[in-house]
C-alpha cells in the first residue's frame, strides 16, 4: 500500500522528458539561484512566463501544478501576512489597520512570487525525471569531488526510496493486527503511538539487516557504477538557453 | 545474526532506513489534546537516528533527507520539497535537524551510555537546539523579531517536542539492543515469515 | 568432483543458540537437492554460510575445492543465494535496475551489464516490466525478479530459500517452472523447503535437518519413509511424479 505517493515522476516523451539529466540537473540549478537573486516585478513575470512555457511544453497536466501549490499556499498566505505587517510604516500614509503597511503588503507579496517560482522549477524537474537516472545524475556528479563516497550517496540514494514503501508495508500489516486485537480502542494517543512504533520499527530493523546482508551476497561493492549517459547536442542546447534565460535577467 | 557484513554496508542501510523515517514522519500529522497545532515525527526520528546510529551516521541520515529535497524530491513535511522549503521560513528547522542529529549523537554516546545522559542530549537537542535555528531562520527569512518567532515558530510547538523527546529516549533504550550485531531476537525474524 | 563442499561445519549464535551442528555435506554439479526442515532447524543459517555471508564457529565451506574465503566475490557470484524474503533481496528503482545491481558491483562494463540484464529478465519472462517500480509487482513477480538479480551474476549453483512462501498457486507454478528451467540449463539447484508436495518429483536428492543437524540425506524415495520422525507432513502419493506442475 503506497498510499502516500512521493514519486513525482509522470511518464512522457516531452522535449523536457528528453533532456539530458544532469543538464536538467544544471538547469534547475541556475534557474534556482537565479530566482532567489532577482528583485524586480518585472524579472518575476519574465521568469514565470518561461517557465509556464516550458511546463507547457513537458504536457504536464495543469491540475498537477495546482496540486502542488496547494500543498504550499498555507506558507504562500503566512509570508504575505506576516511580511504586510512587519515593515516600519511610511511615514504620513494612512492606513486604517495598524501594523499594516503597503510596502510590506508589495514584499510579501514579491516573496510568495518567488515561492510560487521556486516550486514551478522543481515540479517541472521532478515530474520530467525518473529517479533512477537522478541518482545515477547525482552520483556522477560526485564523484569528480575527490573524498566523498559517490557510490555510497547513490546507493543511499536509492534505498530510501525502497524502503519507504516497505515501511509502510510493515505499518499496515502491524496496524492491520493491533486492530483485530482493539489496541485502537484506548484512548490516550501516545500510547496508540508507542505499540505501534515499537513493533514497526524493530520488525524493519530486522528487514534492514537482511537487506544488508542480501546486498552483500550480490558482491555489494562501492566502486564507482560506470553509466552509460550521453549528451547530445540537443542538451547543450537545453543549457545555453537556460543560461541566456539567466544571463539575460542578471543583465538587465 | 553474527555479520561478517562490513559495518558500513549495515550501517549504510540503516542510514538509509532512518531518512526514509524521517521523510514519513513529516506525513505523518497528529493532533496532541489541548494544543493548537498538530506535531509531526520527523524531529522525533531525527532525535533515534541520533541516539541508535550515533553522531556521523544520524548526521549522514538528516543530511540525505535535506539532499533529496534540495534536488526537488517531495521528501519534507507534508509533501513539500526543493529549495523553496530550504530557504522559507521553516528552513531553520531543517538546518536544526542536521545540528540535532549531530549533537545528540555526539553527547550520548561519549562514555558510557545512560538512560539520563540519553535524555540530557536529546534535551539539548531536541528542544533547545532545533528550535534555535527554528527561530534564527524564522527571523532571517520573515525578518520578524525575536519574540514574534517565538510565538509562531516555538510557543505552539513545545508540548509536542517535549513529549518527543521523553518518547524517543524510551524508545531508544528498547531498540538500541536491536543494533548490536550479537543480538539475537527470541522472535526470529525467519520464523515468524514462514507460513506453514 | 564436488562442486560445494561443507566440512565439520558448525555455527554458534553469541548467546549459545546452535545453528547449525557439525554439518558434512557435499554436493555435485547439476544435482537437484532439496532441503527440508521444521521452522527452526537450521536450513536458512546453512545456505548463508555458503555464501560466506556468517562467519563459521569452527568447520569451513569448500567451493570447488577451495575455502570460499579465498575468493568471496567469486563464491558470490558463482553461489547466488534467493532471499526467503523478496522484499528484502530488491534494492533497485526499477525492475531493470534492481537485476543491473549484482553485475554492476562486478564492475562489468556497460554494455555487458545490459545485457545480463537483458538475458536475465528474458530468462524469468519479466521483460515487459524493465521500468516499472519493483514495489508495485505482486508476489510472484517479485520472486521472480528477485531471481533475476541473482541469474544476472551468472552463477553456478542457485539456492532459494523457502521459494513458495506466501505465493498463490499461479505464483507458485510459475516459480516452480523457473526453477526447473534453470536446472535443465545445467544449474546445481538447492531448493529450502517443507512443501514437499510441491516438488519432490524433481528432485534427485532430499536432505532432512532437525535442530541444527543432518538428519537424513538420500534420493527422495528413501528418506521419505522416516520423514514425519522430524516433524514434516508426509505427502501422499508417487514420491517419482510429485509436481504441481501439469
Ligand atoms: N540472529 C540470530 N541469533 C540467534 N539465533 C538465531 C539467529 N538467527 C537464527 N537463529 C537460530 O538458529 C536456528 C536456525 O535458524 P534458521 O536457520 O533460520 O532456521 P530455518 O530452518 O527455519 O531456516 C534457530 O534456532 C534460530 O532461532
Ligand atoms: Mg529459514
Amino acid at each position: 500500500m503506497a498510499a502516500i505517493n512521493i514519486f513525482h515522476y509522470l511518464p512522457g516523451n516531452s522535449v523536457i522528458h528528453r533532456i539530458d539529466t544532469r543538464i536538467k540537473l544544471v538547469c534547475m540549478i541556475m534557474l534556482s539561484i537565479t530566482t532567489s537573486l532577482m528583485g524586480r516585478v518585472w524579472d518575476y513575470l519574465f521568469l514565470t512566463i518561461i517557465l509556464l512555457l516550458f511546463f507547457w511544453l513537458s504536457g504536464m497536466p495543469v491540475p498537477r501544478l495546482l496540486k502542488e501549490l496547494k500543498y504550499f499556499h498555507l506558507l504562500i498566505l503566512m509570508i504575505i501576512g506576516i511580511q504586510a505587517f512587519s515593515l516600519p510604516p511610511a511615514p504620513g500614509a494612512f492606513i486604517p489597520i495598524p501594523g499594516f503597511t503597503l510596502a510590506g503588503l508589495k514584499s510579501g507579496l514579491l516573496l510568495g512570487w518567488r515561492l510560487v517560482v521556486i516550486v514551478i522549477i522543481c515540479l517541472l524537474f521532478t515530474g520530467t525525471t525518473q529517479i533512477s537516472s537522478l541518482r545515477r545524475a547525482v552520483e556522477w556528479f560526485l564523484h569528480f569531488i575527490p573524498g566523498l563516497p559517490a557510490a555510497r550517496i547513490g546507493t543511499m540514494f536509492s534505498l530510501t526510496f525502497v524502503i519507504i514503501p516497505l515501511i509502510f508495508d510493515r505499518a499496515a500489516e502491524i496496524s492491520d493486527a493491533q486492530k483485530a486485537r482493539c489496541v485502537s480502542g484506548r484512548k490516550n494517543p501516545w500510547q496508540r503511538i508507542s505499540f505501534m512504533v515499537f513493533p514497526l520499527l524493530r520488525r524493519t530493523f530486522e528487514q534492514a539487516d537482511e537487506m544488508a546482508m542480501a546486498m552483500e551476497s550480490r558482491c555489494y561493492s562501492e566502486v564507482y557504477r560506470k553509466t552509460a549517459m550521453k549528451t547530445s547536442g540537443y542538451d547543450w542546447m537545453a543549457l545555453g538557453f537556460t543560461a541566456l534565460v539567466c544571463g539575460f535577467l542578471f543583465l538587465l | 545474526m553474527a555479520k561478517t557484513s562490513p559495518l558500513n554496508l549495515r550501517m549504510t542501510v540503516y542510514s538509509s532506513l532512518f531518512t526514509a523515517l524521517i521523510i514519513i514522519g513529516g506525513y505523518l500529522s497528529f493532533p496532541i489534546p489541548m494544543n493548537p497545532v498538530p506535531v509531526v515525527l520527523s524531529d522525533f526520528f531525527v532525535l533515534l537516528a541520533g541516539l541508535l546510529l550515533g553522531a556521523s551516521w544520524g548526521f549522514t541520515s538528516v543530511a540525505m533527507f535535506i539532499f533529496l529535497g534540495a534536488l526537488g524530491l517531495p521528501v519534507f513535511a507534508g509533501g513539500k520539497a526543493g529549495l523553496a522549503v530550504i530557504v522559507g521560513p521553516t528552513g531553520g528547522f531543517l538546518f536544526g535537524f542536521l545540528a540535532a542529529a549531530a549533537v545528540i549523537g555526539w553527547i550520548a554516546g561519549k562514555g558510557k551510555i545512560s538512560v539520563l545522559k540519553d535524555l540530557v542530549a536529546s534535551f539539548i537537542a531536541g528542544v533547545i537546539v532545533i528550535y534555535s535555528f527554528g527561530v534564527i531562520g524564522i527571523m532571517l527569512v520573515l525578518k520578524t523579531t525575536l519574540l514574534k518567532a517565538l510565538a509562531i515558530g516555538v510557543l505552539p510547538f513545545l508540548p509536542g517536542a517535549v513529549i518527543k523527546v521523553i518518547a524517543a529516549v524510551i524508545l531508544a533504550q528498547v531498540l538500541r539492543p536491536l543494533l548490536q550485531p550479537q543480538f539475537k531476537s527470541n522472535a526470529n525474524s525467519n520464523d515468524s515469515n514462514d507460513n506453514q | 568432483m564436488n562442486i560445494l563442499e561443507t566440512q565439520n561445519l558448525t555455527h554458534i549464535f553469541p548467546d549459545d543458540t546452535i545453528g547449525i551442528h557439525d554439518i558434512n555435506l557435499r554436493f555435485q554439479a547439476g544435482e537437484f537437492t532439496i532441503l527440508s526442515g521444521t521452522n527452526g532447524s537450521g536450513k536458512t543459517v546453512l545456505v548463508k554460510h555458503f555464501n560466506g555471508l556468517l562467519t563459521p564457529s569452527g568447520g569451513r565451506v569448500l567451493f570447488e575445492g577451495k575455502p570460499i574465503t579465498a575468493n568471496l566475490k567469486y563464491t558470490r557470484s558463482s553461489i547466488g543465494l534467493v532471499f526467503q524474503d523478496s522484499n528484502n533481496q530488491i534494492v533497485g528503482q526499477t525492475v531493470a535496475e534492481d537485476v543491473a545491481f549484482g553485475p554492476e558491483n562486478l564492475g562489468l562494463s556497460p554494455t555487458e551489464v545490459k545485457r545480463r540484464v537483458q538475458k536475465a529478465l528474458t530468462a524469468v519472462d519479466l521483460s515487459h516490466l524493465a521500468n516499472q517500480r519493483p514495489y508495485v509487482l505482486s508476489g510472484g513477480q517479485k520472486r521472480k525478479l528477485a531471481i533475476a538479480g541473482v541469474l544476472a551474476m551468472e552463477p553456478k549453483i542457485i539456492i532459494f530459500d523457502e521459494p513458495f512462501t506466501g505465493l498463490d498457486y499461479p505464483g507458485v507454478r510459475q516459480v516452480l517452472q523457473q526453477i526447473l528451467e534453470l536446472h535443465h540449463n545445467n544449474h546445481t539447484i538447492i531448493l529450502i523447503t517443507h512443501e514437499l508436495e510441491k516438488v519432490l518429483g524433481h528432485a534427485h536428492r532430499i536432505i532432512v535437518m532437525d535442530r541444527g543437524k543432518v538428519v537424513m540425506d538420500g534420493s527422495p524415495g528413501k528418506v521419505i519413509a522416516g520423514i514425519e520422525n522430524y516433524g514434516l507432513k508426509k505427502p501422499h502419493g508417487n514420491v517419482e511424479t510429485m509436481t504441481w506442475l501439469q
